[in-house]
């Protein structure tokens, strides 16, 4: 089958000049520039789109504008694309979806006629017994099922982003009413973000070729024409933002509504919203509405005026109202032969002149009549049509057949109404309308246009301005001339909806549960009308519920094309007095591809005042929380041996630093410590370490006392943030007077420690460094190599050493002069790894890396920092609740006896059984052997019984050790 | 979740910028038995419906208040500093 082009016409968007190709399932294809994929494919003869979900039955072009299942395509390897709403460009690689071996061939759609293996909810059914079948079964079914398929090697292809924006109104929709509606409230000042989601602005105007009457001085334009006119008034209002092929997918609390474009998620913050976002047809039930050429009449005019092509070559044109004439009369302008009109119509209302005009063009003319059937095998061939009673009932002995290959349904519509109930509206079925339409909706959101049921130009347009001024109005009330404005056009949009509703007539309910012949209701998901009525005979006669065991409305159209229907059906067979209601439509309401959702990847870091110095030195970076932290310089065991005997530095920039200031610091301090610090003195340092009510430990560091009211706090790395709310939490609402101020973006920070550290260091302050005058846990300012500095003298590697923390923009500067006072001694820089196994060698614990969220200091080797003599602390009771019913296991040293290494995680097994972990371990080049902390049971760390180390599946014997490997009376550090 | 919260110091600002730091409880006294002191530790209302709860404002002003929420719909009824 191949289709001619119409010749160009000024509502056409593509460029009849210029011709692009791609190629489809390995075929090249001929494109116009401005063309979809399905546009194309469609003038170059294509009809089959994809195959459906459950009987890979031939699918067809169906609604044209991105709501239905039907054309889902694989494009250049993204999965599942639209293929009607994708634009063309040069070279795209399209294959169709869901077929096998191809579109024409569909092996799988044997299943159409294995149907009855497949009833509704036959996943709860069928293929359950024998047993044994089931894995056979499951592999058929998942290789059968589902859409499209994911290229699982395929590289990311990047280039997603979110953005976040805010608006006083923002207008979903750019069609008539959302044209008009952007345009009132931009004209009160109002910021107005207009988001449409196809290229062009303008909604079912663009593809409207008749002219329209009764819409005030605009009256006489033809659609598209009008849709121009729209459009220029709102693009030269430098107030209104428009987001074009945008599509909103959610609305969220707050006045948030999610919005993708292309690759892109926009946040956007309104206060105000205003739903035009139309309606959408859907297709009626009758026997094989599936088969390809049974299209949308608004797919039909798509492809006719906006891509100028041929959708069939005779049609027959199903309607309840007067679109289907329009219709007819467009497609006979196009030179396509029209068969038939059908509409449901008992009595049509007026202009009988368009009834004799189409009649003189040789179309049959039947009111009252309904479409029954679509005939053909793999495309319609023709039209079964049956008249109606005065009670909308079919003689169906009466039946006609009309051959034709395009029938086009206007046949029932519904609104596009799922952010209404998502924005906080309720969604009630109006049985004049036959449509579920928005009621009860929250101050902040109105709506405009089709989305309200009537689909009439005239009251779209008064609609629109009334949402517009509406919305701008309950922003700026200072406006008061508006408000009689309103009462005016209030009265008019009354009186247009009224008239509409007193001559609507909804397309009949035809379809009937005693054929075997398909007639579809959700085609996504493959479910018939007689799938849905033994729904109901099975007990399922609440739509909720219905729709889980059916599964319809949960295909890639979320329901759009059979919601309603399957509502009026379960109602209908549930003998429910049209208590039809929606099924609750949640976002999304359109897919995400999860790239949108995650937007740009990026991994933040954080480095130190001090990393170029490590990049410049080539130090080996890792990654710990988000700092990146120099590992190694050299080896860690060099490093090592450097610090032990001669002098190292590390960069300890990343430790939290807090200062607590206040009369009620030490008070504070107290609190939310087990240890006690109103009583350490000016000067001095202590240890401390923090946990929460039950005991826990949940962060350990110095407190060094700077003045009566003044501490200095560091906390573990990456803990800070926690710290800082943790003692900011447990002073809100007391009477502690105190600032917690978080320092540790602010200084840089290093230790200087090893046995010629204070040899080294004297060089660059004229701070007396000797034992009697700075002794250790003791703190100084001091100035440092010409920075201002706060000196710590403690010991976290067991060496002789300061803390030395200055103002970040010093840093470097003061790293500098310590390696070059440093030169002397064979100074070397260490990292991570060396200070890992120096500490160990201490025994010295790392909060979170030895100690986990039920690690307590009375079983971690701590107790000496619980003071249970002082006031009520944060955890006291906790920690007595524990101390009465006595450790259960313990943290400590250990060695392995012989060669071996353990490493952290592994299991501490005491007679064979595995029985505590090992929390840290490494080889200590002092002992000699492998050292380390473990978590193992009271009677292994009183030295009762001995205990071995799983290391690859061989047990290692391993001995607690008391003290510290090195330096055990700490004389050194002293020193 | 996406709602708003007025910061006391800020004013209004998306939930976002702030880390929730759960039901508001009063720390009982120490004397209290240790079946209290358990449900104090471990249990919470986790109420359908209005509820007072701390949050802080993370990436703003940096400081606890309180807010009355109501979880069903995550309307805000009011926030306040603890005094
Ligand atoms: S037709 Fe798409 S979900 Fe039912
Ligand atoms: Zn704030």
């Amino acid at each position: 089958m191949s289709t001619t082009r119409l010749p160009p016409h000024p509502a056409h968007v593509i460029d009849h000049e210029q011709t692009l190709t791609f190629s489809f399932a390995g075929e090249r294809i001929q494109a116009r520039a401005g063309d979809t994929i399905a546009s194309a494919l469609y003038a170059a003869g294509r009809r089959t789109f994809s195959r459906s979900f459950k009987y890979h039955r031939p699918r067809g072009l169906l609604c044209g504008a991105g709501q239905c299942p039907n054309c889902l395509m694989n494009v250049d390897g993204t999965p599942s694309v639209r293929a009607c709403t994708e634009p063309v460009r040069q070279g795209m690689r399209v294959q169709p979806q869901n077929a096998w071996p191809s579109l024409r061939y569909d092996l799988l759609s044997i299943i159409d006629r294995f149907d009855w293996l497949l009833p509704i909810g036959f996943y709860y059914k069928t293929f359950i017994r024998p047993r044994f079948f089931w894995p056979l079964a499951e592999k058929f079914l998942r290789r059968a099922a589902g859409l499209g398929e994911i290229n699982t090697q395929a590289k990311p292809k990047g280039g997603y982003d979110h953005e976040y924006r805010y608006t006083d109104i923002t207008v979903v929709g750019g069609g008539p009413a959302g044209l008009t509606a952007a345009h009132e409230a931009a004209n009160l000042g109002c910021q107005v973000t207009l988001i449409d989601d196809q290229p062009k602005l303008g909604g079912h105007l663009r593809f409207q070729t008749g002219t329209y009457d009764n819409i005030g001085e605009q009256s006489g334009l033809t659609g598209f024409a009008l849709a121009r006119s729209l459009r220029e008034r709102v693009t030269s209002q430098p107030n209104i933002d428009v987001l074009s092929s945008a599509t909103v997918f959610g609305g969220y609390e707050g006045g948030l509504l999610g919005v993708m474009q292309a690759k892109r998620l926009i946040h956007l913050r309104t206060q105000r919203v205003i739903i035009a976002t139309g309606s959408h047809e859907y297709p009626a039930v009758f026997t094989n509405n599936d088969l390809p050429g049974v299209m949308l009449g608004s797919g039909v005019r798509r492809l006719l005026h906006l891509y100028g092509v041929q959708p069939g070559t005779r049609a027959v044109v199903v309607c309840h109202d007067d679109t289907g004439w329009t219709l007819a009369d467009e497609l006979l302008d196009s030179g396509i032969r029209v068969a038939a009109v059908v509409d449901s119509r008992y009595r049509l209302p007026d202009a009988p002149d368009s009834v004799e005009q189409l009649q003189r063009s040789g179309v049959e003319v039947l009111t009252s009549y309904a479409i029954q059937a679509a005939r053909g095998t793999n495309h319609v061939e023709g039209a079964l049509v049956v008249p109606l009673d005065a009670q909308r009932n079919p003689f169906p002995h009466a039946s006609r057949f009309i051959p034709c290959d395009l029938i086009c349904l206007s046949t029932d519509r519904t609104p596009t109404a799922a952010l209404v109930a998502q924005s906080g509206g309720e969604l009630v079925y109006d049985a004049t309308l036959g449509q579920t339409l928005p009621q009860q909706l929250p101050p902040q959101v109105f709506c405009a246009g089709d989305v309200t049921g009537i689909h009439l130009l005239p009251a779209t347009l008064v609609q629109g301005r009334l949402a517009g001024l509406r919305a701008a109005h309950s922003l700026r009330a200072s406006e008061t001339s508006a408000s009689s404005h309103i009462q005016t056009l209030q009265h008019e949009c009354e009186a247009l909806e009224q008239e509409y509703r007193r001559h609507y007539e909804p397309y009949p309910q035809l379809g009937h549960a005693w054929t075997s012949k398909k007639q579809f209701v959700c085609v996504c998901e493959d479910i018939t009308h007689k799938d849905l009525a033994q729904g109901v005979a099975e007990g399922f006669d609440e739509v909720e519920t219905l729709k889980r065991y059916s599964t319809f409305s949960m295909g890639p159209c979320q329901g759009r094309m059979c919601a309603t229907s399957s509502a009026r059906i379960c109602a209908r067979y549930a003998g429910a007095e049209l208590a039809t209601r929606a099924t609750t439509a949640r976002p999304p309401v359109t897919p995400v591809p999860l790239g949108v959702l995650a937007g740009r990847k990026h991994q933040p870091e954080k480095h130190t005042p001090l990393h170029h110095r490590h990049i410049a030195l080539g130090a080996e970076m890792m990654l710990l929380g988000s700092w990146k932290r120099p590992y190694a310089y050299t080896t860690p065991s060099e490093e090592h041996q450097a610090v032990r005997e001669r002098v190292g530095i590390i960069d300890v920039s990343t430790l939290g630093k807090l200062e607590v200031k206040g009369k009620d610091a030490a008070r504070l301090l107290d609190k939310v410590y087990t240890h006690t610090f109103s009583t350490l003195r000016v000067g001095r340092i202590r240890y401390g370490v923090m946990c929460d009510d039950s005991g826990i430990i949940i962060d350990d560091g110095t407190v060094s006392r700077l003045a009566d009211d003044h501490f200095f706090l560091t906390t573990t790395t990456g803990n800070v943030e926690f710290v800082e709310q943790w003692l900011k939490w447990w002073m809100a609402g007391t009477d502690l007077c105190a600032h917690v101020t978080n320092m540790t973006g602010g200084l840089a920070a290093m230790n200087i420690a090893g046995p010629k550290a204070r040899q080294v260091f004297s060089q660059l302050t004229d701070t007396d460094l000797s034992s009697e005058a700075f002794s250790y846990m003791a703190c100084r300012r001091a100035t440092v190599a010409g920075a201002p500095a706060l000196l710590l003298r403690i010991g976290f590697v067991g060496e002789t050493g300061w803390e030395i923390h200055v103002p970040a923009e010093c840093g470097e500067q003061v790293w500098d002069a310590i390696m070059a006072a440093g030169a002397g001694f064979q100074i070397i820089p260490f990292g991570v790894g060396a200070q890992r196994i120096l500490r160990l060698e201490k025994k010295h614990v790392i909060v979170g890396q030895d100690t986990d969220a039920l690690s307590n200091p009375l079983e971690a080797d701590m107790e000496w920092v619980v003071k249970f003599n002082k006031d009520d602390f944060i955890g006291k009771r906790g920690l007595q609740a524990i101390q009465e019913r006595g450790p259960r296991h313990k943290l400590v040293g250990f060695a392995l006896r012989d060669s071996g290494m353990a490493e952290g995680g592994q299991a501490v097994v005491v007679n064979g059984q595995p029985a505590g972990r090992v929390a840290s371990a490494a080889f200590s080049p002092t002992a000699g052997k492998c050292v380390g902390l473990a978590w193992v049971p009271v009677e292994v760390a009183s030295g009762t019984s001995p205990f071995q180390i799983r290391i690859n599946g061989t047990d290692a014997q391993a001995d607690v050790i008391d003290d510290a490997f090195y330096d055990p009376q700490g004389e050194r550090l002293r020193s | 979740m996406s709602f708003l919260l007025a910061c006391p110091n800020c004013g209004e600002r998306s939930v976002y910028e702030f880390r929730s730091g759960g039901e508001f409880r009063q720390r009982p006294p120490a004397s209290v038995s240790s079946h209290e002191w358990a449900r104090y530790l471990y249990l919470r209302k986790n109420e359908a419906g209005e509820t007072t709860e701390w949050w802080y404002h993370q990436l703003g002003c940096r400081s606890w208040f309180l807010a009355v929420r109501d979880t069903r719909t995550n309307l805000v009824k009011e926030t306040y500093e603890h005094d």
